[in-house]
């Protein structure tokens, strides 16, 4: 039942360009993809291994500055910069590796201390990233010599990303691996008098999250063309932890409706804009005391007389 | 007489650090979780203080200060009736309470926005601008005032939690919330004074910061991070801790702004608290007990 | 002489002042059923849980198939085969009983990151071989029937059950039971006297934590008495109910001594 609704889902996805939509939607829905991918990461982190990462957006950052960096500076072909921008993430995830040790909450604020830092870089080497005036002029995407120029197609590279990522960590989530880190999550003590090695799985969920984000990174700055490093501030960080939350603790589903609901209804609501972070708090708090399995949690309880079971 | 600018500027910034840390020290201590709102009573203090400064222009520096206490005080009271006790009640994993408290924290930080603007609020001058001179040193008349008050408040509050019988049975909770409440506490209400006390601290701290610059919205921000910078590098969880991890932090912020580059001011406290964590979790109380 | 699959020489614990465990001498015969008893707080469970290395040692060493284990982590002396029930029931709570006895088996398994990514054949292999062992694990225990039932939900007697199966899911050399009747009616009790028995069978050696006397004296093949930390007595079940020191420690104590009731 499942595969068949997947399916579905998946041929509307890559068949909406056919249809002839306005490209400004196209553009929105791309973002969505890519804020889909960086939340992707982090429910791995979160959602899974229980790690709570409030810096994702410094290795979103690192991804999107090392893409655009590559293509602008040294004219690398996108295919390449996308790639390099994966490892530059992952490889600076590296640097955090001691702090999985860490418990909950100071794993937390070394996060958010890191994400600062990588904030800081960016603002203020301005020989490498522009600094506050920010990197201008990156280029398109481009496959096999062919420039992306079309939205459509665009959407289409950033939809597909989001989908390989998405049945990637679909596959670890029912693997092995999988069932470890979840094991981890709910209980660290007895996953390691299990044989896990606690510290080691963490460290390679933050190193995919990173690798992840830093791949998202890329699709940005090639879609936008310009980034500011006001682009990856801790407010990014927040946006893709509300993304994670919204959608559901655990679900990767989840993961993508919250990146829809987080990018989309600011738009959908004019007025809400500016009080926009203001509800995103208050729907924060709001999850943690009322449940947290949000949207995904939700269609799931609405679909189950539907369900085999 | 440089070097006792920068002294008496370090020690001034880390009273204002000291107050913060102990409101992390003593939540942390009464419910085991890192209040990331933290900041934000802060700068909920300082810009109440500073509203109520442009309604009555002519308020003496003592009162500015009680004024943003009192704002404080009772938000982070109503935080934890309207938040924090109804998840813990609710017994939700630590994780959820934590995400809940940053979601405390960005609500705060996008309300006052709304409410002030994000753009820099001055705090009029509130002492005299000539220099007092202090054992033969020429010393700003606010740094002056920020280490008295700063010394004043943790003196009160040390004095208040070992001499009366509330802040013991409040040290008791903290100890051990189970018995505590078998030997008669109100749980609740030492719950709420705890709170109460941590707002005040950090209220006071956001007043005596805005007088020594500005405040701005995000101020709580950094300023959150940088008193739990202090409080991590006295020992998480020592009041005594959380007031000399505030003076240390000061004096090296301070210095290293001066010797290394002052853009990467922010990032000293950024790679020092990774530093502890990483390599001294029980901070300097930690290492004084080991020697001992 | 049959050989000691784990021995303790002078192994210690002080929590600052306090010695919980006092270089204490234990050694456990392979193929053996071996009991830990002693009156509150002497310490079973801290040795218990030094021999897990959930503790580590402030003293002594620790030996198992002759080889030094005093430093490794508990995640390493679980991949060498000494596995571990918990007191206060450590399952995985959002999870299946399946999916509880999986996680017994990780240990073995090799399959990583990539090989989940790629679905290499013997990845596939290795889950269906996990998913075997889990079952037998389960049906082992008696609790085949709860395979898709969610830790959370089970009744109390199949959580502790559940333990017991995640851990025997790798056939361990050595298996730690922390009290494992505890809370358990009668009948439960009874049972549970009959599974280690079966665990024995299998090859595991067992060393028991218990309070409950009726499970100890009739399962334990050796006892090894505690008090204050220190080895009080060892020997046959016998010869520990009747000793004078054991009697003494227990009625100084304030506790029951050891008496036994047919249990099984």
């Amino acid at each position: 039942m499942t595969k068949i609704v997947t399916a579905a889902i998946l041929a509307a996805l890559f068949a909406l360009p056919f249809f002839g939509p306005h490209p400004f939607i196209l553009h929105m829905l791309s973002l969505v993809a890519i804020s889909a991918t960086v939340a992707l990461g982090l429910q791995l982190l979160l959602g899974f291994s229980g790690q709570l990462s409030i810096g994702q957006a410094a290795f979103y950052g690192i991804g999107a500055y090392a893409s655009g960096l590559l293509s602008t500076r040294l004219g690398l072909p996108f295919p390449a910069a996308f790639a390099a921008a994966g490892l530059a993430a992952a490889l600076a995830s590296l640097l955090m590796v001691p702090i999985t040790r860490l418990s909950g909450a100071y794993l937390a604020v070394a996060t958010l201390g890191f994400s600062i830092l990588v904030f800081l870089l960016l603002k203020n080497e301005e020989w490498l990233t522009g600094g506050s005036f920010g990197l201008m002029g990156i280029p398109r995407a481009s496959l096999f010599g062919h420039v992306i120029t079309q939205p459509g197609h665009a959407y289409l590279l950033c939809v597909s990303v989001a989908a390989l990522v998405y049945f990637s960590l679909l596959r670890l989530e029912r693997s092995r691996f999988g069932r470890a880190i979840n094991a981890i999550r709910q209980n660290e003590d007895a996953a390691r008098a299990c044989g896990v090695q606690v510290t080691l799985l963490k460290s390679q969920c933050f190193v995919i999250a990173a690798f992840v984000a830093g791949l998202a990174g890329s699709l940005y700055a090639h879609q936008v063309r310009y980034l500011a490093p006001t682009d990856f501030t801790f407010w990014k960080s927040v946006e893709i932890l509300i993304m994670v939350v919204i959608g559901g603790m655990g679900s990767l589903f989840g993961a993508v409706l919250g990146a829809a609901v987080v990018v989309l209804l600011p738009e959908v609501l004019r007025e809400v804009g500016d009080y926009r972070m203001l509800v995103f708090g208050a729907i924060l708090m709001a999850v943690m005391l009322f449940g947290e399995s949000g949207i995904a949690g939700f269609l799931g309880q609405c679909l189950k007389p539907f369900s085999k079971r | 007489m440089y070097l006792a600018d920068l002294f008496a500027a370090g020690l001034a910034i880390g009273c204002v650090y000291s107050l913060v840390a102990l409101g992390f020290a003593m939540i942390i201590r009464a419910t085991g979780i890192i209040h990331f709102a933290q900041g934000e009573l802060l700068m909920l203090g300082s810009m109440s203080a500073l509203s109520t400064l442009w309604l009555m222009p002519r308020l003496p520096a003592v009162l500015l200060l009680a004024c943003g206490m009192i704002a404080s005080g009772a938000l982070a009271v109503a935080m934890e009736f309207l938040v924090y006790r109804p998840l813990r009640l609710r017994r939700v994993p630590l994780m959820n309470v934590i995400t809940a408290t940053v979601g405390m924290s960005i609500l705060c930080i996008n309300a006052a926005r709304i409410l002030w603007g994000s753009e820099p609020l001055r705090y009029p001058e509130l002492f005299s601008s000539s220099a007092y001179g202090i054992f033969g040193v020429r010393v700003s008349p606010q740094l002056v005032w920020i280490m008295l008050f700063g010394v004043v408040l943790m003196g009160l509050l040390q004095l208040f939690l070992k001499r009366t019988r509330t802040g013991l049975v409040m040290q008791a909770v903290a100890q051990d919330a189970e018995v505590a409440q078998l030997m008669g506490a109100n749980l609740t209400r030492m719950m709420a004074y705890t709170f109460a006390i941590a707002g005040m601290m950090a209220g006071a701290a956001g007043v005596m910061f805005g007088s020594l610059f500005f405040s701005f919205f995000e101020m709580g921000f950094v300023l959150g991070i940088k008193g739990f910078v202090a409080a991590t590098l006295g020992g998480l969880g020592s009041l005594a801790g959380a007031m000399l991890g505030g003076i240390v932090f000061g004096l090296i912020e301070t210095f290293s702004a001066v010797y290394v580059s002052s853009a990467y001011k922010d990032a000293i406290g950024m790679v020092l608290l990774i530093a502890i964590l990483l390599f001294l979790p029980s901070g300097l109380v930690g290492l004084w007990k080991r020697r001992s | 002489m049959p050989e000691a699959l784990l021995e303790a020489v002078a192994l210690s614990r002080r929590f600052g002042g306090l010695v919980a465990v006092d270089a204490v001498d234990f050694s456990v015969r392979a193929g053996a059923i071996h009991g830990l008893i002693g009156p509150n707080g002497a310490g079973k469970t801290t040795l218990l849980n030094l021999i897990a290395a959930a503790l580590p040692a402030s003293g002594g060493t620790l030996r198992f198939h002759g080889e030094d284990i005093t430093r490794w982590g508990p995640a390493r002396r679980a991949r060498a085969g000494i596995r571990r029930t918990f007191q206060n029931l450590k399952l995985f709570s959002e999870m299946t009983a399946l999916q509880n006895a999986s996680l017994g088996l990780h240990a073995g398994t090799r399959a990583g990151i990539f090989a989940a990514l790629v679905g290499t054949p013997s990845q596939r292999r290795e889950e269906r071989e996990i998913a075997d062992g889990a079952r037998r694990a389960l049906e082992f225990v008696g609790l085949a029937a709860q395979a898709d039932v969610v830790a959370a939900k089970l009744p109390y007697g199949h959580r502790r059950l559940l333990e017991i199966a995640r851990a025997i899911a790798a056939q361990p050399a050595l298996l730690l039971l922390d009290e494992p009747a505890a809370g358990l009616n009668a009948t439960e009790a009874a049972n549970l006297a009959g599974l280690i028995r079966r665990i024995q069978a299998q090859g595991t050696t067992v060393v028991l934590v218990e309070h409950h006397m009726d499970v100890v004296m009739t399962v334990c093949d050796t006892i090894t008495v505690l008090d204050y930390g220190r080895k009080l007595a060892q020997g046959a079940p016998l010869e520990i109910q009747r000793s004078p020191e054991v009697i003494e420690a227990y009625l100084g104590g304030g506790d029951e001594p050891p008496a036994a009731h047919a249990v099984a």
